[in-house]
């Protein structure tokens, strides 16, 4: 077993739904044999095939547990590793505890890849999808981000930060609006490139904008502060991976955070969620603010940077980056028609904007 | 002198996955390892063992791939191994844990990236490298001049030294070792009869060549039989389908010039694909430092066209070698500098023969090894460290000694014979030098000399040209060793009598503590 290195997995129609490589549970038997623990069921919740990553839940004598097999190069995995356990031990957050080797370490290396057991947190509930469990939430995202402040890497971690990524993203964004209206171009009998070439000056105009405004922005400030000052991102936040338990609201899946700009989770939860409601809803964006903000306050700049990046073309360029890849199978129909949802629903994106906006005065 | 090369933790040397250091790397060994005792470290790769030795050259190769690790592995064979001066390529995060390790050593960085940007390295950590280190040499003057805004300290210690190429290797399409391997390409790839437009580079948006395939269209109504050969991968062996290259084919598939895509193309094999094309393009979208194709496709004989970014503009002179695209988001641009090009045939073919003289004459390798071999040699010469006037006033520094004669630190040439030389040259020079002043007075005079980098260009140029109708190319070397002795090193006997004298981490942090960082050497 000592030479093996797990890989991606092929899933077809030959395979069940959470089929695991043989090899691979042959290897979590191994890892569990690393463990204090007496497991009597195991069960796999989740894989990531195309990554070569998988949720095992373990029932033990000591009560369910977790086991996973993490995707990330082992450097990058320690990074996350490292902040669970602060985030756990140290800082006392609802984010799930994890089980200790029998020589105390957090983790077990095995076929190329990190592997860890967690406390499996019982109950855990979605919150419901509504302006509420919308509010509760934003408020459990800032109190993450809060608790996370002074988390310090392990030596060995490699060092996760996107904190001085946001004007390449920005750019990024704008190169690629070239490139989708030079593939409807050069597609032109596509049914979704009309739309795309109409739908393309308008968001390409709006991410042209967005980066001037960033430009004038607090961000040179921000990133001089640097990694510590800011704590860290989830990257994955949203309706599943923050979930009500017995006594609060838990995090979990913290296998992608890195250190950046806090708002930029909430950012990504506000446009997720107003795409959901199909429509821009200012007391939703109001109130998610207001409550994050209840947990970790911001300061008025960095509010002026979670409002640039609200009126960015997210949505859109979320949706429509897949069509690089094979423009004669994804501008379709169906593209044509989700082209024309996320037009409608940035429309009434603008007015929601410029009334936050206004309201934020009283509240920074 | 015992010289450790140290490489950087992403590709292995020699270069067998390709990459532009490691490329330069190989490139100089086989005359810097004439006058040095060569030590390079860099990371394993299946294909190497973890040490061999081959033509002197003593290979040592640890993990990498992660910064992290490879640092790591570099302070723990630094800390093992004594070396007099230590070049670490392209990773100034390396310099201060490899200080840390080597307190004695002269430490000197290549930069061939904008690896002191922000982003890539904390600002402080910066400064206390560049402080640490005897010189830095640029792979071009936008390096070395990105490097300058942000850390002005670090003008006096700049140096650009102008990579070079295998002229042997890469030759034009016209020469007899390549007529045949033209042909073939060409008719195994149907492009017989075609003027063939060559990019070479990785595939990303960096390097842009969605606008040249954009800009296809416009030349196809103007020429017949074009085509467009891109060779390269996403990322050196690694054939990722990545948004970038995915956005490429998918424009690549609706060109009304038949385009032939090599994938990824095995660093020995490259120059085929240079002797197989007519015209080169590099589309660098980004501030790049100064692309290596550049001198691949002047010694094949191709005319260039080249993008305002970065170094690229420096090894172009106007309308000898190529033109420059001023405006490279514009397709357009490239169509209009090709055109004219092609619609010239005879200045084309001109501007491929200047490619090539230029290749042979100034971008060999072994200018760029001698260019080396001087900035090490005045390495060895600087203070310990290059601490400011005003930290050395604030640390307890030994009153240098100027008897040369108690120099320790001799360099070693390698042959006998040569070390003779060396030992004569070197006693009458530094009887010579005890009438001079100071160590620190001397640096500032070196450092002048090296602030005259047209001049040494021109005298660079100079050896070059003499060592190729010379017989023995390492006699001008030596006349330079000699020179180059003219100054004492006795700060060397200094040092080991009094290690206060050397920079080292608490210092700096001290320092810092009290007052903002100032490392300036000399303002």
């Amino acid at each position: 077993m000592k030479n093996i290195v797990i890989e991606p997995w092929l899933v077809d129609e030959t395979t069940h739904e959470f089929f695991v490589p043989e090899y691979i549970i042959q290897l979590a038997e191994e890892v569990l044999k690393n463990y204090d623990l007496s497991v009597q069921n195991m069960q796999i919740i989740t894989t990531k095939p195309d990554k070569g990553g998988a949720i095992w839940k373990l029932e033990t004598k000591s009560g369910p547990k977790s086991l996973k097999l993490l995707h990330r190069r082992p450097t990058r995995s320690l990074f996350s590793l490292g902040a669970q356990e602060y985030l756990a031990e140290v800082r006392k957050a609802r984010v799930p505890p994890i089980v200790k080797t029998k020589d105390g370490k957090n983790y077990v290396e095995a076929g190329g890849k990190l592997w860890f057991v967690a406390e499996w947190i019982e109950p855990l509930t979605p919150v419901a999808k509504d302006l509420e469990g919308a509010r509760k939430l934003c408020y459990a995202l800032g109190e993450f981000h809060r608790l996370s402040k002074g988390y310090i890497p392990p030596k060995q971690a490699e060092m996760a930060s996107r904190l001085h990524k946001w004007p390449k993203n920005y750019e990024k964004m704008i190169t690629k609006m070239s490139w989708f209206r030079n593939i409807a171009q050069y597609y032109p009998e596509m049914p979704a490139s009309a739309p795309l070439f109409d739908a393309v000056d308008r968001f390409e105009e709006q991410a042209r904008k967005g980066m001037e405004r960033f430009q004038q922005s607090s961000y040179v400030e921000f990133v001089k502060q640097g990694t510590a000052h800011w704590g860290l991102v989830h990257q994955d936040y949203g309706w599943s991976n923050g979930q009500m338990g017995a006594d609060g609201m838990w995090i979990i899946d913290l296998d992608g955070v890195a250190f950046d700009l806090p708002i930029r989770d909430l950012r990504k939860l506000i446009s997720g969620t107003m795409a959901d409601l199909y429509k821009w809803d200012a007391t939703w964006v109001r109130e998610m603010i207001l409550a994050y903000y209840e947990a970790n306050p911001i300061t008025p700049e960095l509010y002026e940077l979670l409002m640039i990046d609200l009126a960015m073309p997210n949505e859109f360029y979320k949706n429509i980056k897949e069509i690089v890849y094979e423009p004669d199978m994804f501008l379709n129909e169906q593209t044509a028609q989700l082209i024309q949802t996320i037009v409608e629903t940035d429309q009434s994106k603008w007015s929601v904007l410029a009334e936050i906006e206004h309201k934020w005065k009283g509240v920074g | 002198m015992r010289i450790l090369m140290v490489c950087t933790e992403k590709l292995p040397v020699p270069p067998v996955l390709g990459g532009a250091i490691q490329t330069y790397i190989s490139g100089i060994l086989a005359h810097v390892s004439q006058f040095h005792d060569i030590t390079v470290l860099g990371i394993s790769d299946s294909a190497l063992p973890e040490q061999e030795t081959i033509h002197g050259v003593h290979y040592v190769r640890v993990p990498g791939k992660i910064f992290e690790i490879y640092r790591e592995n570099v302070v723990r064979y630094v800390a093992a191994n004594k070396f007099d001066l230590i070049h670490i390529f392209n990773r100034p995060r390396l310099v201060l844990p490899v200080r840390q390790a080597a307190p004695d050593a002269k430490i000197t960085l290549s930069m061939h990236n904008d690896m002191f940007q922000p982003e890539k390295i904390d600002p402080e950590e910066a400064a206390a490298a560049i402080a640490e280190v005897a010189y830095i040499v640029t792979v071009s003057d936008y390096i070395g001049n990105v490097i300058r805004s942000l850390y002005p300290q670090a003008s006096p210690k700049l140096r650009t030294i102008y990579s070079g190429v295998d002229s042997e290797r890469f030759l034009p399409g016209n020469h007899p070792k390549m007529q045949k391997i033209r042909d073939d390409i060409r008719r195994a790839h149907g492009l017989e009869n075609k003027t063939v437009i060559l990019f070479a580079g990785r595939l990303s948006r960096n390097k842009g060549v969605d606008k040249l395939l954009l800009a296809l269209p416009e030349l196809a109504k103007k020429f017949k039989n074009l085509a467009l050969v891109i060779v390269g991968s996403n990322w050196f062996s690694e054939n990722d389908m990545t948004d970038y290259v995915a956005y490429v084919r998918a424009l690549a598939k609706r060109m009304p010039v038949p385009i032939v895509t090599t994938g990824f193309v095995a660093p020995n094999e490259i120059q085929n694909w240079f002797a197989a094309a007519d015209l080169f393009v590099c589309t660098s979208q980004w501030q790049e430092p100064l692309a290596r194709v550049h001198y691949e496709a002047m010694a094949a004989g191709l005319p260039i066209v080249t993008t305002a970014r970065g170094g690229n503009p420096e090894v172009i002179v106007a309308n000898e070698n190529g033109l420059i695209v001023e405006n490279p988001g514009d397709p357009s641009d490239f169509a209009d500098k090709i055109a004219q090009i092609l619609s010239n045939p005879s200045w084309m073919r001109r501007m491929g023969e200047k490619g090539r003289q230029l290749a042979v004459s100034m971008y060999n390798w072994e200018r760029v090894a001698s260019e080396l071999l001087e900035v090490w040699e005045q390495a060895e010469k600087t203070e310990q460290a290059a601490v400011s006037e005003e930290q050395a006033a604030g640390m307890t520094i030994e009153p240098l000694k100027e008897d040369a004669t108690e120099q320790l630190n001799l360099p070693t040439p390698k042959a006998d014979a040569k070390e003779n030389v060396h030992s004569k040259e070197n006693a009458a020079a530094s009887s010579d030098k005890t009438k001079k002043g100071k160590a620190k007075k001397e640096r500032a005079a070196s450092m002048e000399d090296n602030q005259q980098t047209a001049k040494q260009k021109e005298a660079a140029a100079e050896r070059t040209k003499s060592a190729k109708s010379a017989p023995a190319p390492k006699q001008n070397q030596i006349v330079r060793h000699t020179k180059s002795f003219t100054i004492t090193s006795g700060n060397q006997q200094t040092l080991d009598s009094s290690p206060k004298t050397h920079w080292n981490r608490n210092q700096a942090q001290a320092k810092h503590d009290s007052k903002h960082f100032t490392i300036a050497s000399s303002h």
